[in-house]
């Protein structure tokens, strides 16, 4: 996947194949990370005095403490007019509240250059800014006292059979596995 | 970003350069497998995850077809498994039960045949590892790092001089020890047959047959599609679970890991069975409910791909 990252990142990859590393880079924590360590490795080589650094999520904290902007037209405007005006208006306005608080994170850290600053800014992964990422944390439990018939059952036909012999079964007789919750 | 570039800062971020499968650590493997296989031994060996130890006695008496085996489980309740010829007998004390289960198809995986290595080097990088001197014995390492996150790796330890295995580390991508065998105490040589008994009590138990036949599940509606490269069907079978209905498993493996995906039509008892993960050292279940049945698999690789192929389970009714 790390590779798949690093050759969208170089424009290598057609339409169809970036489906999979942009589904990664929305699901996946580590992918995201290496997306952002990436960024950083080019800045870095490239000379640049501001490296891409974490922003996205400071970006996304502020934006969620910060009142909402947009609210339902007042007056008589017919509601499909109103949708049709509401989504890019939304649009111009979360843009705007990235402009500027990227640029007030950036303000005291920088010295003037416009330019680095918007590269910043256009470096912000999309889903950072509009919801922050969860951590991917997939809660393991113990294995339930019914899972051992399942691991027996497995076992049989592991490959670790013909490696280790008997021994690879001790987990399918583990004082873990068979006493697990019920 | 150039080509070039790019190639950098991906060996500097995977945080391992990809090594090279090396011919002698080929030849290496295949003598730990043969000797598995060709030697007697007795010992006693330690099984480590997370934070658990337990301790086992073993005893391998070669012969014909892999030889007789013994497991015995020196922790808690006495269990014991005594693989045979044709089968896999074992011995609960604590439930009064013998479960036999039919030894898996040695001809599923023969002893890393050339061709099966050439396979798995798409998969893992195998090389040389470090040496060191394992329960008495001078022990030489090799190593089968994944190339992907898709499986483990492994880092096997065997005597120099008859490639017995005596340590066994399983890891994650990152280099993380998921959990280890090691031998504690080790005799090669000769084995008494009466270490091979089985245990005396054993003949009143209950005795629960898993009675196996072929099966074929695309028929029936079912649809599996495993996301997870290099992982092919080894085997697709009927069998009996405990005293249920019929349950059918069916087999992927990537020649080293093995996942099983078992189906049973919704039962009383299966109904408690929540939908999720669950797991102990490198033994990842998940659960699912599909068209009123319930999907278990289990496996011996990290939890994505034992959820990839959970996840490519599916079921379309037949016409």
């Amino acid at each position: 996947m790390k590779a798949k990252i690093s050759a969208m990142m170089d424009g290598e990859l057609e339409q169809g194949e970036l489906v999979e590393p942009l589904a990664a880079l929305r699901q996946d924590g580590e992918a995201l990370e290496a997306w952002r360590t990436y960024h950083l490795i080019s800045d870095a080589l490239r000379g640049r005095t501001l490296l891409a650094t974490d922003c996205g999520r400071a970006v996304a904290a502020r934006l969620a403490g910060e009142p909402t902007l947009i609210g339902p037209l007042p007056g008589t405007v017919a509601a499909a007019v109103r949708t049709r005006w509401f989504v890019p208006s939304a649009v111009a306005a979360s843009a705007a509240a990235v402009a500027l608080v990227g640029w007030m994170a950036f303000a005291p850290q920088q010295r003037p250059g416009p330019a680095s600053m918007e590269v910043a800014v256009v470096q912000l992964p999309q889903r950072d800014v509009l919801t922050p990422p969860k951590p991917p944390e997939v809660v393991r439990h113990p294995l339930t006292a019914a899972s051992a018939d399942y691991l027996l059952a497995h076992q049989a036909f592991s490959p670790r059979n013909s490696l280790q012999g008997v021994a690879a079964y001790i987990r399918s007789v583990s004082d873990e596995s068979m006493q697990g919750s019920p | 970003m150039s080509r070039a570039l790019g190639a950098l800062v991906l060996c500097a971020a995977a945080g391992f350069a990809h090594a090279q499968t090396s011919p002698d650590a080929v030849a290496w493997l295949r003598r730990i497998y043969q000797a598995t296989e060709q030697l007697s031994y007795t010992g006693t060996f330690v099984y480590q995850q997370g934070a658990r130890t337990e301790t086992s006695r073993i005893a391998h008496l070669a012969g014909a077809s892999g030889g007789t085996e013994k497991l015995e489980v020196l922790e808690g309740a006495a269990r014991e498994i005594l693989r045979t010829r044709n089968e896999i007998r074992c011995y609960l004390p604590d439930r009064h039960l013998v479960k036999v289960e039919p030894r898996g198809d040695p001809r599923a995986f023969p002893a890393v045949l050339p061709e099966q290595v050439t396979a798995l080097s798409e998969y893992y990088a195998i090389t040389m590892g470090h040496t060191g001197r394992i329960a008495g014995f001078d022990c030489q390492a090799v190593e089968l790092k994944p190339l992907d996150e898709m499986r483990y790796g492994y880092r096997l330890w065997a005597d120099t001089r008859s490639g017995m295995l005596l340590k066994a580390q399983t890891f994650k991508l990152d280099g993380a020890i998921v959990e280890q065998f090691t031998f504690a105490q080790l005799d090669i040589g000769t084995v008494a047959r009466d270490r091979l008994r089985p245990p005396r009590m054993a003949k009143k138990w209950r005795v629960e047959q898993a009675a196996v036949a072929p099966a074929d599940l695309a028929s029936m509606g079912w649809r599996l599609e495993p996301a997870v490269p290099g992982f092919h069907k080894v085997v697709e079978i009927r069998r009996m679970l405990r005293d249920s209905e019929p349950v059918d498993q069916v087999v992927f493996s990537d020649g080293l890991a093995a996942v099983s995906v078992f189906i049973e039509p919704k039962s009383k008892r299966t109904e408690a069975s929540r939908d999720g993960l669950s797991g102990m050292g490198a033994v990842n279940v998940v659960t699912r409910h599909i068209a009123d049945h319930l999907v278990t698999v289990v496996g011996e690789t990290p939890v994505v791909s034992v959820q990839r192929i959970a996840d490519g389970v599916s079921y379309h009714k037949p016409d």
